[in-house]
């Protein structure tokens, strides 16, 4: 039973709150610069709108491209299973761990990079080559900040390393972490293709990367790769926030006051964490495409860093 | 049921195989039957193999032994032997060569007429032998003879299509340095007579000094080291794997480069033993570089098998990472982590056999059908050849660690060893395995970009070339080959336990303790989690929240938005509407970012041609990418041509040809000799 709240609780959760990010993020973005910018929730209506248009399949494609948006949407349900939004409702046996969560996101990235080659179009060739370049290089640095948060746990476990976290007092203000959350936040740009790696609001070919792997989608379709990684964006939000910025143990109720209590947190962090990312977005410009490189290179001395801090400090 | 002892369906499975060798020899003038009845009698006797691997893995405590010839001189004995680590490596060959078999009954159609196909047949067999009694070598003699058919034999193959000129250099580079690492293991051998008395590896080796023990290491390291292909003695094999027929690359990238793998452990790990720390960090070390670098060559690789070949050599580093963690925490006592690493390599190992295994056949059977191996040729194959397709994907998804296929199980518990290896108070080590970490992940990254490349290029877009764009589906025999190994890439994915059953005995016998009880939480058929300090995952479950996720989501907007309204049209080309497939991107475009990222280690150059006027228009572009290989340039080409000098000199100053200086030679060899015996002897 505890297993069906727990299941059904991220579910909704996570489906009904990544949209709400991208929106939050688009929104800040657009007062920063003096717009007034579309509504927070246009992500819903767009999705709706979608889901209820014909789509337009090209006919050179293969049924790799149908199945595509359902194994995106697929592994990052998937994955937003992995890392629970409160500890409060997580099951105490999990079968699963934090380097499964990287290889479950990992199948969506496999499927996406085939699907744009699917078409044959320029643009398709083009997102898929550049997101296997952006992916390959980050990937060092992201292993190796699980490893430090895990070593600091003692376990892989997604749910142990939070109620780890939870006993530490302000873990941000430990040098071990703070290499390691810097580290893993140029990841979560990287990964969710934002300024300075990529711009989500660009179709221009000389710099989308993202965008050109979807161009081809649409309708149907196109809601569920968009759907798919807005929720992978909030996966990997929901992880770094609580891993690094723990609540529960602040909270004294037990039981379901608790749990709606902590939900209000976390659906408070999360908008803080919006904020964050979309200033950090407004406050930059995108890089040169062989400059991300340098970045990623910047992530992995982060996050070794961090590594050797834990060993020097202890965490 | 009592004569099926281990002894007889071993002994029953060579015999076979040396029937098949002779009966393709009997039948050299009718090729159909001879192809037919050779592949017939090699899948029967892969059968035998593998139950006699059965049998001794889960069954039997002892190792078999079976004394075939009984000499006077007693380091010639011929001995079979066969332990848990023997019987592992022959399960390995017997599921292999039973596909591979079971392929090549329809794979070897297109040499009917053009080449020997009857020699090929004997050879083949000859070679399946070879490696067979290379497992089950009872002592260093028949190890090294049989070692050194292995090669031979192999040789023949690689260069069975004789008359192109690429597959000439390839066979003489792969028998220069196949020899190149026997040499060095032939040193070793001498120095374990010299020291022990004895060929016979099951004996104590306490009697070695310690210096020559390191020395010895050395020499295996790099004798094995040579034919597992690891960098840097890896030039070989890029060129060898795709020279050879696609049923041979199959059998050498699957099984025959294992061999170094079972010498590694035979013989440095049993006998010589892990206590040097310096060992295992020499072999993590040398396995980082080997995982990424060939990783990195693979990705800018537009032909298919030589790709997949530099791919094995990232695999390979993989199992080295995990034999190298395996021996620093053996030598530190880390007896939980030394076995838990030894587990990740041997499953890595059987997993690899499974997965090239599958790519190489369904490689062959892209070249079957469109007679070329340059990606750059092919494109949309998957509408072409539906079947194919679908067994390549599964073993890309299998190399590239993808859940629920083997290959993420492997990389899990290497990852899951290296954490359990990572532990205060060993600085050194730990920032070595923090690298290595990292070396696994960037190589794991790669390997999947990779093969998005690989599988996006040749078979999804448009077709590249008249060939692809009529190309057919290869007949059943082929599809059943490849489709076997696929198919046991995902099921020993989903239920890695079964896999981890057989290991585990190899495990108990090297290790001297089992790590199964350590791995499973509570197995059930359908819920067995690894487990593992109490981390745990659970392929099963997530393979069905997977499909359950997607089969739900199709359902739901079934239900609430109606049945979709789809339409067909062409890709978007900027609104142009003249979309052809030299618009697509190219292998070479795929891999550019990486190359360009990569620049010091690939020193790529390009080159374009313009024909024609130099406007906006010319009449036609030619453009092409070359890249040169760092350990070609620096290392081998300098020493192979001081080799070559010296030769030269040596021709003029000792080997005249004259006859009278010949017999001088040799008078004087007779007086020294002579001298030895009368003063020093």
């Amino acid at each position: 039973m505890a297993i069906v709240i727990y299941i059904a609780l991220q579910l909704v959760v996570m489906i009904l709150l990544a949209p709400l990010v991208n929106g939050i993020i688009k929104k800040v973005k657009a007062l920063t610069q003096k717009r007034r910018g579309a509504p927070v929730l246009q992500m819903y209506f767009d999705l709706y709108k979608l889901l209820n248009k014909s789509s337009v399949v090209s006919q050179v494609t293969s049924w790799i491209f149908i199945a595509t948006p359902y194994i995106i949407v697929s592994s990052a349900l998937t994955a937003a299973l992995l890392v629970p939004v409160t500890t409060f409702a997580s099951p105490i046996a999990f079968p699963f761990d934090i380097i499964m969560l990287v290889y479950v996101l990992a199948l969506g990235r496999f499927f996406m990079g085939l699907a744009a080659l699917d078409a044959g179009g320029t643009f398709g060739g083009m997102g898929s080559s550049r997101e296997a370049m952006i992916s390959s290089l980050i990937e060092p640095s992201l292993l190796v900040s699980i490893f430090t948060i895990g070593l600091a746990s003692q376990s892989t476990s997604i749910n142990d390393i939070m109620l780890a976290m939870q006993s530490v007092s302000l873990p941000l203000l430990r040098p071990a972490f703070t290499l390691t959350f810097f580290a893993l936040f140029i990841i979560l740009i990287a990964e969710t293709s934002r300024i300075p790696v990529d711009d989500p609001s660009t179709h221009l070919e000389l710099t989308m990367v993202h965008e050109a792997m979807v161009l081809e989608y649409s309708g149907r379709q196109l809601a569920l790769m968009e759907l798919g990684a807005a929720i992978k964006q909030l996966v990997l939000i929901t992880l770094i926030i609580n891993v690094f910025l723990p609540h529960d143990q602040f909270i004294a109720y037990a039981g379901i006051g608790g749990l709606m209590l902590s939900l209000l947190v976390y659906l408070i962090k999360v908008i803080g964490f919006s904020v964050l990312i979309a200033v950090f977005e407004a406050s930059t410009v995108k890089f040169r495409f062989f400059s991300i490189p340098n970045l990623a290179a910047l992530s992995f001395i982060l996050a070794f860093l961090g590594f050797l801090q834990y060993f020097v400090l202890g965490r | 049921m009592t004569f099926l002892t281990a002894e007889f369906l071993l002994s029953t499975s060579i015999i076979l195989y040396m029937i098949a060798a002779l009966a393709a020899l009997v039948l050299l003038k009718n090729q159909k039957l001879c192809a037919l009845l050779s592949s017939l009698i090699c899948i029967v006797a892969s059968l035998f193999g593998l139950a006699a691997a059965f049998k001794q893995l889960l069954f039997e405590n002892t190792t078999m032994a079976l004394r075939l010839w009984q000499s006077n001189i007693p380091f010639l004995d011929v001995i079979l032997s066969m332990d848990a680590l023997s019987a592992f490596f022959v399960l390995c060959l017997s599921i292999l060569t039973l596909c591979v078999s079971i392929y090549s009954i329809g794979y070897m159609k297109h040499y009917y007429g053009i080449r020997n196909v009857g020699l090929f047949y004997f050879l083949y067999a000859g070679f399946i032998v070879s490696m067979f009694l290379v497992f089950t070598a009872g002592n260093a003699v028949i190890f090294f003879v049989v070692w050194e058919i292995m090669a031979v034999v192999s040789y023949f193959l690689v260069s069975f299509e004789s008359d192109e000129p690429e597959t000439q250099r390839a066979g003489i580079l792969y028998i220069v340095m196949t020899h190149i690492g026997t040499a060095f293991l032939l040193i070793a051998f001498m120095l374990m007579f010299r020291y022990t008395g004895s060929f016979d590896f099951s004996i104590s080796s306490s009697a070695l000094p310690e210096n020559i023990r390191d020395i010895m290491f050395v020499l295996f390291l790099v004798g094995f080291g040579t034919k597992a292909g690891i960098i840097p003695f890896h030039i070989w094999l890029p060129y060898a794997h795709p020279a050879a027929p696609s049923n041979i690359s199959a059998l050498m990238s699957g099984i025959m480069i294992k061999t170094a793998i079972y010498g590694l452990l035979r013989f440095v790990f049993i006998y010589l033993g892990v206590e040097t720390t310096w060992w295992g960090i020499a072999i993590l070390v040398i396995g980082m570089v080997s995982a990424v670098l060939g990783v990195a060559y693979a990705y800018i690789e537009q032909n298919i098998k030589r790709m997949l070949a530099y791919s094995s050599i990232e695999n390979m580093g993989i199992i080295f990472i995990g034999i190298g963690v395996s021996f620093m925490a053996f030598s530190e006592g880390l007896e939980l982590v030394g076995a838990l690493a030894l587990t990740a390599a041997l499953l890595h190992t059987v997993n690899h056999t499974l997965f090239k295994g599958s790519l190489f056949l369904c490689a062959g059977s892209v070249h079957y059908a469109v007679h070329s191996k340059n990606m750059e040729d092919m494109g949309g194959l998957i509408k072409r050849m539906p079947i194919t397709a679908l067994f390549f994907l599964g073993g890309a998804l299998s190399v590239s660690a993808m859940v629920p296929f083997n290959g993420f199980i492997s990389e899990w518990l290497t990852y899951q060893s290296i954490f359990a290896g990572i532990i205060p108070g060993q600085a050194a080590e730990n920032i070595l395995l923090v690298f290595a970490v990292a070396a696994l992940a960037l190589s794991g990254a790669l390997a999947a970009a990779c093969f998005i490349k690989l599988f996006g290029i040749s078979f999804l877009g448009l077709a590249r070339s008249e060939q692809a764009a009529s190309a057919n589906e290869v007949p059943l025999s082929m599809s059943l080959g490849s489709g076997i190994l696929t198919a046991l890439c995902l099921l020993s994915g989903i239920f890695p336990l079964y896999a981890l059953g057989l290991i585990n005995r190899v495990v108990l016998q090297l290790a001297n303790r089992p790590i199964l009880d350590q791995l499973q939480g509570n197995i059930f058929f359908l819920y067995s989690p690894l487990e593992i300090h109490g981390n745990a995952i659970s392929p099963q479950i997530i393979v069905l929240t997977l499909v359950i996720i997607a089969a739900g989501a199709l359902f739901i907007e079934r239900i609430i938005f109606g049945k979709e309204k789809r339409r067909e049209f062409g890709t978007w080309d900027c609104g142009y509407e003249a979309l052809n497939p030299r618009m697509q991107y190219s292998a070479a475009a795929f891999s550019k970012p990486i190359r360009v990222v990569f620049k010091m280690m690939f020193r790529s150059s390009r080159d374009l041609k313009i024909k024609g006027p130099l406007t906006y228009h010319p009449d036609a572009m030619e453009y092409s990418v070359t890249t040169e290989s760092l350990f070609e340039k620096y290392v081998y080409d300098p020493v192979s041509r001081m080799v070559t000098a010296f030769s030269r000199k040596a021709k003029f100053m000792i080997q005249t040809g004259s006859v009278h200086t010949y017999l001088l030679y040799i008078f004087i060899t007779t007086l020294i000799l002579m001298f030895y015996n009368r003063v020093i002897g």
